[in-house]
């Protein structure tokens, strides 16, 4: 796997409070890592310590498979939009940018116009940053994170509190710097839904624990609809399974999960009767990516 | 580094606190030179014919101005707070995770941050002080600059002295990581409480020794800034203000960058 990122029980307390445990999570190049959790979860803990704005307490994370001392040279390349974007609210959108670009040695005002054309806030002229809607304060953050050209992306809550055209947006500007820059970015997000619509891998955080990781297939193998069958011999049943054709399938604890032809219930139970092999439970189930999210984290408080 | 002092500088300039500040400084500028002209040149008007015989002979030299503008309560009152402004907007609207997480050595941050700080107060100074020392120089009838060997001297002590003074305030202002605790800190100082507080010191240790040969607010900075007789400093003197000016810088900007590289951002 090409990783650019991978945290090793990456861990910071708070006295005796773990706001991140032991987390360890791994980030393919060109991902869109979306990380779920609730308030307090311990998501902002974690990217603060990737962004390099909080030490870690133990455990350790490498970009681009450099770790210690070596992760800090990595640093420059990251770009982050943490909690709220930090504006100078007297600036322009432009004068914010043009603030950072001088602390990197950069000089190029085209190049930060680029920037701001590429968020939709190429027209904002003499507009001072404290009159900027929520929508615009935020994709303002995000051009400041792309000031240093960065590889990895990490991104707070960056479509809260945003109208649905504003979050339509952030979505667009999103998915073009993965795809057309090829930048990895974490994201972190109430907003399930939203969420499942860019992210390609996920992250499930719950009370400072990282829960599951999954790519998109797998979370919607684990969500979409499926055929879910008990049998008294369960070898023999994913023997006939292949014989019939079936291939989108797995085993979870005793069950079989089947993600293809799930109407063909029927057939399967008559052809392992034929076989002699007891048919104990069959149905079709599906859950939401939320209620999967609820189910694994045991409850809808305080999402 | 030189490209944060350059960042900090942007935003310094563009900080509406920074211009707000140096007129209030040009016009304490202006307030405490007529202050002087009438106390000086024409007492009576102020004080009656019995404090005008005392005061009517006054003469005003160059290191008086010094004494008269730079060491007074006031101007050490903008400068705090320009100090402590500065400083802290950073934190306060957050900016500063835009540029933290990518520096690799956080201290240079800092002390990028402080250097600026002192440009700042510099320019405010010389505006300032250059103003105050310009009108005295032309409309006081009793000016006559002295010594300019002495003069430079004691400017140059006292500038050091001020640009220990934005260090303790800048780390204050670190510590506390708010203006408010960073301008209740500097008000402390600027306005001599803390100076009194340190007399106390001062009347314990002659208490327990008959004849001390240092007292605290010999080394204190604070009280020897305040202290400090601009008018007849020795060269002596001089050097030991610069020292303990020297010492205060090297203790506030190394504490305020060692809390940087140590604290997570909030």
């Amino acid at each position: 796997m090409d990783y650019i990122l991978t945290t090793n029980a990456l861990t910071k307390t708070f006295g005796k409070y773990k706001a991140s445990n032991e987390i360890s999570i791994h980030v393919n190049r060109g991902d869109i890592y979306g990380l779920i959790g609730r308030n307090g979860a311990g998501k902002t803990t974690l990217m603060k310590m990737l962004g390099g704005l909080s030490h870690p307490t133990s455990g350790s994370f490498e970009i681009r498979g450099k770790n210690g001392e070596n992760t800090e040279k990595m640093m420059p390349k990251v770009g982050i939009l943490i909690e709220n974007p930090g504006l100078y609210p007297n600036m322009t959108a432009m004068q914010n940018l043009k603030t950072k670009a001088l602390a990197l040695g950069i000089k190029d005002d085209n190049y930060l116009q680029g920037l701001l054309k590429e968020v939709g806030l190429d027209n904002t002229g003499k507009k001072k940053a404290k009159q900027f809607s929520l929508g615009m304060k935020q994709r303002l953050g995000i051009a400041l994170a792309l000031v240093n050209q960065p590889e990895l992306m990490i991104l707070d809550e960056p479509i809260n509190g945003l109208d649905p055209q504003g979050i339509a947006e952030m979505r667009q500007i999103l998915t073009h710097l993965c795809n057309d820059r090829g930048i990895t970015i974490i994201i972190s997000s109430h907003i399930l839904d939203e969420l499942s619509k860019v992210a390609t891998r996920y992250g499930i955080i719950h009370e400072g624990k990282l829960l599951e990781e999954d790519s998109k297939e797998e979370l919607f193998n684990k969500c979409s609809e499926r055929l879910e069958l008990k049998t008294s011999d369960l070898e023999r049943t994913l023997s006939i399974l292949q014989t019939m054709g079936f291939q989108n399938f797995e085993v979870k604890d005793d069950t079989i999960n089947i993600y293809e032809r799930i109407n063909e219930g029927g057939v399967i139970t008559v052809a392992l009767a034929k076989e002699n092999i007891q048919t104990n439970e069959i149905g079709v189930k599906s859950e939401a990516l939320e209620d999967y999210y609820f189910q694994l984290t045991g409850g809808k408080e305080n999402v | 580094m030189f490209n944060l002092i350059k960042m900090n500088l942007y935003r310094m300039v563009h900080a509406v606190s920074t211009w707000v500040l140096a007129i209030v400084a040009v016009f304490l500028a202006f307030l405490d030179f007529g202050i002087m002209k009438i106390m000086v040149d024409d007492p009576f008007k102020l004080f009656g014919s019995a404090s005008s015989q005392m005061l009517g002979t006054t003469t005003i030299t160059g290191r008086t101005t010094i004494a008269g503008f730079l060491i007074s309560s006031d101007i050490l009152i903008v400068l705090s707070i320009f100090v402590v402004i500065f400083a802290n907007a950073e934190q306060k609207n957050g900016f500063d995770k835009n540029i933290i997480g990518i520096t690799k050595m956080k201290w240079k941050h800092t002390v990028a941050r402080w250097l600026s700080c002192v440009i700042g107060l510099t320019a405010i100074v010389a505006v300032s002080y250059g103003l105050y020392f310009g009108l005295s120089a032309l409309f006081m009838n009793s000016f006559a600059m002295g010594s300019v060997a002495a003069y430079l001297k004691v400017l140059a002590t006292v500038y050091f002295g001020l640009v220990a003074f934005s260090a303790i305030f800048f780390f204050f202002t670190t510590l506390f990581r708010s203006s408010v605790g960073g301008i209740v800190a500097s008000l402390v100082m600027s306005l001599g409480v803390l100076s009194l507080l340190e007399k106390l010191l001062d009347f314990a240790v002659k208490k327990i020794f008959t004849s001390p040969k240092i007292l605290p607010t010999d080394l204190l900075f604070d009280s020897a800034y305040i202290n400090f007789d601009a008018t007849s400093a020795t060269t002596k003197a001089c050097l030991i203000m610069a020292g303990i000016s020297l010492a205060y810088i090297v203790l506030s900007v190394g504490g305020s960058a060692l809390l940087q590289q140590k604290r997570d951002v909030k």
